[in-house]
């Protein structure tokens, strides 16, 4: 009874069953417009509606979703310390998760991202590190304080120009608003956003907490279709942001003697491409960036994740004190190389096509002036060069070099075949969604499409 | 036959697959696949063996007059915007087919003798040669530039593995750090290269490309200026990769890697080289005005020399050359891999005693083989003439003699330049008297100047003696591909010359290019009388340079006096080159100090920039979120003593303030 792993057996059959659900509806309806699961009247005073829906932005975020919880409760195998607790907290950010990524109403939007903030706090406080209880107020103070901006956002959007509350995306739409209030709205959007990217200047929770974050969507949802003539006025300053974060946080990360924060920091770096990609305004450069969100979902994640099982082994993550494990460890070795690799953008794997369809997206871009796609761009490959800089780097000083004997565990155990399981099951989608994009980019494509023509151009 | 070219992507899929199957079967079962070690190796040879084959077949349809084959399937798909991936097989491709799989399988045959002692990494070792390999077709195949890039990047990824390969050497690491971030920095170039042309033409592929180009160039509808910076960064990818001036720093690290890779990583900078010159003939008009500035730097290599051609617009004698000087590179490193590895029990497994010629010396006696392989990689180099790089150079020489003199001259100088150079390699190691076995003389032999002042730690070499071994010749299987690799050193030479002079006057190679670049058109038909009249200085300034180098490490030199143990070659070298020897050693050794420069320069200031940057981070703007925090932490503290439940010293606030407020108004 003790041995036989019943707790795990039961909190993954839910979460895999969940991965499985937007494959069915998704394609029996072959209909790339909004899918609509449910719609019930919650509070029907205010016009509150439980109102989901998937559509071809969501999906992929949504089986992404599935896909790395499943893996982490999986990867969190070995926890001993009140599983529970930790199993339930699981669940419950990944229904505030999947439920922010489907939900067609504003309030209910709003709503669900504080449902998902607060088993984070708690997770983080509970299993954390070292420091996991500064991380965790830290992380508590900054999403809070940008969740607020998506309360007010929401609220001025509903309340505008009508008697009666709309709170529905459908009927936002078609809503118009004055230029400077749009644009109001559209920063107060951008801070909650900015928080939780997160862009800087307001990333430095992210080092602490190591937590995963592909919330762009939201930019996308919210910001790109609900208020397009905001974002045309926007979408330069979210390139220049974008350009000037891959530069910013490589340079802070090769600075990082903590493995998890450099690691941490070269995510903050690759979220650059993904404001690139939005800021384009391009049927390739939005494609661009939903791919990004999601290879650098799988990439981050299994970066993670290797650093953790490496952790498990030195009992250190302090760069300078490791070394020459290489030897010892020849699968972990492997596979945080080839995680690397992904993670430098090289070609075949899932980064190197999204950051090249944002290139291009950049280039396609009508609107922008010869000099500034020009410093973009050079920018962006400056950011290029940087990657496998501290990258290898990394690589090198953890792996490389000759093992001495001075350091705390004499015998370090290669990866077992529960974590091989996991990392080949992360690596699987990036090799393939590297070699093969259109497989991925037929889900979103056409919602890309309808997108941009019906609003931009 | 239709069926065979349609599968032209067998050629690099074959090679892929073998090391897929390697790596997964490693990964998965290391143990069983270490006991299988001779089946694995034989598994990989096998593969790339049929890749040869398919390669020489496509070679010979090609020769025979076939059509050019293109194939595309789309890869990336949108409204308006086709990615495509697919392969074009033209006379060139089917060249440089032939050259990458041949000099592949050579490598790999030698190597599986020469690594057969590693501790079981051999198959890791297979396993990414055959990677190695199969990337370098896939990049000769390329119909696009957005495929070449692919192709490039994995051969860059290849070379840091490989480099990286004995990594518990903290100079290997190093090394392949250092050699992926300068090709990324030139890949970075290329991409931005790649980005403008697509910019400007709207198209990756090669043959669209240059139609668009000179269609809008007729039109005048191109900004010269963006396009010439396009092209100068398209450059930057093949200077990284085939270590032209700014980039080189790479190179002499990947030396950690083993030696049979240095052959290949040498060869795969040709076929680098190669590619580009596929570019070239897409934006030539712009590449000759552009490249002599870079050619002024680059002279002291044969690349140099490829650079050279291209920049003069020889597009058939930089090819020629390619190949010629392939082969006969591939040879001599792999000459030298048999020689390190006769050393190597002898003085030891450190890079530094093996590896290094004052050990050496009189080798053609113990390793005759050996030795008469590398002189004929040596000859051919030097440019001697029946051997290849003679007739490969020489057109170079003489091009650019009729229409760049001063590079010309540049060009004839260095062509003593390297016959001096590699014959000097060639004397020290297997001409005069074996000197492996003086350890007990480390100071005699520590102020042997090879080059001025050689300043050696004495402790280093200290070694025990073992006077009865000799370095052995090597066996058959790592022989086999040093004698094979002779042939196409000796014999393809002649190729370059008038193949058949009665029916057409053009030669072979150039008739075959000029099928597949029409835009370029450079029939050069000289007779072979004039030819030769023309190559008398180039033979005679490289004759010059082997004198030179005979002189002064000539076999006579260095056969020690053993009665007075005088070394007589000392004083002369003294007397003659003194002071300019020993600077030019320092030159050589610090690399022209170049990486002191990037060291103190770019390597300083990145760290000074990232100080700052993490300062800002740490400091600034984290600070200003913790001090927000501190703040409203400290405010809560301080209200909270003033909240202390003493109704007292709340009347005596209460109070308090009421006085002052009587204050206020009374004074206004």
């Amino acid at each position: 009874m003790n041995h036989f792993p019943w707790l795990t057996i039961i909190v993954l059959f839910p979460i895999s069953a969940g991965l499985v659900i937007p494959f069915f509806t998704f394609y029996r309806k072959q209909n790339y417009s909004m899918v609509y699961f449910r719609y019930y009247n919650w509070i029907s005073f205010i016009n509150f509606h439980w109102r989901l829906g998937i559509d071809g932005f969501s999906i992929g975020l949504i089986l992404l979703t599935g896909f790395i919880t499943t893996l982490a409760t999986l990867a969190a195998w070995p926890v001993t310390r009140n599983p529970r607790l930790f199993y339930f907290l699981m669940l419950a950010m990944y229904s505030g998760q999947i439920g922010l990524f489907a939900s067609q109403d504003i309030l209910l939007f709003f709503f669900m991202w504080e449902l998902e903030l607060l088993p984070v706090y708690l997770l983080l406080a509970m299993w954390g590190g070292k420091r996991r209880l500064y991380a965790a107020t830290k992380f508590i103070l900054y999403t809070a304080a940008g969740s607020l901006f998506i309360l007010i956002g929401g609220l001025i959007m509903a309340f505008y120009n009508s008697n009666e509350s709309t709170f529905d995306f459908q009927l936002l739409i078609n809503k118009t608003y004055p230029l400077e209030l749009e644009i109001i709205v559209y920063l107060s959007f951008l801070i909650a956003y900015a928080v939780k990217l997160p862009i800087i200047p307001f990333h430095t929770w992210l080092p602490d907490t190591h937590g995963e974050a592909h919330y762009t969507y939201g930019l996308i949802r919210i910001n790109m279709e609900l208020l397009p003539h905001a974002h045309s006025f926007f979408a330069p300053w979210l390139v220049i942001l974008g350009a000037i974060q891959i530069v910013y946080a490589a340079l802070t990360s090769l600075s990082q003697r903590n493995l998890k924060r450099r690691i941490a920091y070269s995510s903050v770096s690759h979220m650059g491409f993904v404001l690139i990609g939005i800021g384009s305004i391009t049927n390739l450069g939005l494609n661009g960036a939903i791919l990004q969100m999601i290879s650098h979902g799988l990439i981050g994640a299994s970066l993670f994740f290797l650093a953790g099982i490496s952790y498990d082994r030195t009992r250190t993550l302090v760069l300078d004190q490791m070394g020459g494990i290489g030897t010892s460890m020849p699968k972990i070795f492997t596979l945080f190389s080839s995680c690397s690799m992904a993670s430098l953008a090289l070609p075949g794997m899932s980064g190197f096509i999204a950051e090249l369809m944002i290139f291009l997206g950049v280039i396609d871009n009508p609107n922008y002036s010869f000099l500034f796609k020009i410093i973009i761009i050079i920018i962006q490959g400056i950011g290029i060069i940087l990657t496998p800089i501290y990258l290898l780097s990394m690589l090198r000083q953890m792996f490389y070099g000759y093992k001495f004997s001075n350091t705390l565990t004499p015998y370090l155990m290669d990866a077992g075949p529960r974590e091989i399981f996991i990392l080949i099951c992360l690596f699987f989608p990036i090799i393939s969604i590297g070699i093969y994009p259109n497989f991925v980019l037929s889900i979103w494509n056409s919602k890309v499409n309808f997108l941009l023509s019906n609003n931009f151009f | 036959m239709e069926l065979i070219f349609q599968n032209v992507w067998f050629v690099p899929l074959f090679p892929f697959l073998a090391s897929i199957l390697l790596g997964i079967g490693l990964f998965f079962f290391p143990n069983s696949i270490k006991k299988f070690r001779r089946l694995s190796s034989f598994i990989s040879i096998m593969f790339l063996n049929i890749a040869m084959l398919l390669s020489f077949h496509f070679f010979w349809q090609q020769i025979t007059g076939s059509p050019i084959h293109r194939y595309l399937w789309s890869w990336v798909l949108y409204k308006n915007f086709v990615l495509e991936i697919g392969y074009l097989l033209d006379p060139l491709t089917s060249i440089m087919l032939v050259l990458v799989t041949t000099v592949a399988v050579m490598v790999m045959i030698y190597s599986d003798s020469y690594m057969f002692y590693d501790e079981g990494y051999i198959k890791f070792f297979f396993c990414y040669l055959s990677l190695f390999t199969a990337s370098m077709l896939g990049l000769v195949l390329s119909p696009n530039l957005i495929q070449v890039y692919i192709f490039w990047e994995l051969v860059g990824m290849c070379s840091y593995l490989l480099i990286g390969f004995w990594f518990t050497r903290p100079s290997a690491a190093n090394a392949c750090q250092k050699a992926f971030v300068t090709n990324r920095i030139g890949d970075f170039g290329l991409l931005l290269g790649i980005l403008g042309f697509y910019w400007i033409t709207g198209s990756f592929d090669f043959q669209q490309l240059s139609k668009r180009f000179f269609e809008l160039l007729s039109y005048n509808q191109i900004n010269l200026v963006f396009a010439t910076f396009c092209a100068l960064f398209l450059f930057l990818g093949p200077i990284a990769k085939s270590a032209q001036f700014p980039l080189h720093i790479w190179l002499p690290d990947a030396m950690e890697g083993p030696t049979p890779i240095s052959a290949l990583i040498h060869a795969a900078t040709m076929v680098a080289a190669g590619a580009i010159t596929a570019l070239l003939g897409a934006t030539i008009a712009l590449a000759q005005k552009d490249l002599k500035k870079g050619l002024a730097y680059s002279t002291m290599s044969q690349l140099g020399y490829m650079m050279l051609a291209l920049g003069i617009g020889s597009y058939k004698a930089g090819l020629f050359h390619l190949i010629t000087h392939a082969y006969s590179k591939a040879l001599l490193f792999l000459g030298s891999g048999s020689v390190i590895h006769s050393m190597e029990p002898i003085v030891g497994y450190h890079p530094n005693k093996s590896q290094n010629m004052i050990f050496m010396g009189g080798l053609r006696q113990y390793m005759p083989i050996t030795a008469i392989t590398f002189l004929f990689g040596t000859l051919s180099l030097c440019g001697i003439p029946p051997f290849a790089c003679f007739w490969s150079k020489d057109e170079i020489l003489v091009n650019s003699w009729l229409h760049f003199p001063i590079l010309g001259s540049i060009a004839f100088f260095t062509a003593g330049l390297t016959a001096f150079y590699m014959f000097r390699i060639y004397f020290l190691t297997f001409e005069g008297d074996f000197r492996g076995h003086f350890f007990d003389d480390v100071k005699k032999l520590s102020s042997i100047s090879i080059w001025g002042s050689l300043e050696f730690n004495k402790e280093q070499f200290k070694l025990d003696k073992k006077f009865t071994l000799y370095p052995k010749e090597a066996n058959n299987i790592m022989l086999f591909p040093l004698i094979f690799l002779t042939i196409p050193t000796i014999f393809i030479g002649f190729i370059g010359v008038l193949f058949d002079e009665n029916t057409i006057n053009v030669d072979f190679l150039s008739y075959w290019l000029t099928l597949s670049i029409n835009s370029f058109n450079y029939s050069n038909s000289e007779k072979v009388l004039e030819f030769l009249f023309n190559a008398i200085p180039s033979i005679i300034i490289a004759f010059f340079g082997i004198l030179i180098a005979f002189y002064l490490y000539g076999p006579n030199l260095f056969s020690l006096n053993k009665e007075n143990k005088k070394l007589p070659f000392q004083s002369k070298i003294d007397v003659i080159l003194k002071s300019f020897s020993t600077s030019i050693y320092n030159w050589s050794y610090y690399r022209a100090y170049i990486d002191s420069f990037y060291y103190s320069f770019f390597f300083k200031g990145l760290r000074f920039l990232i100080k700052i940057v993490s300062f800002i981070d740490r400091w600034i703007i984290d600070g200003i979120i913790n001090g927000i925090g501190i703040v409203s932490f400290f405010g809560g503290e301080s209200l909270k003593y003033i909240e202390g439940g003493r109704i007292s010293s709340y009347l005596f606030f209460l109070i308090f303030c009421m006085f002052l407020f009587f204050l206020y108004s009374y004074i206004i």
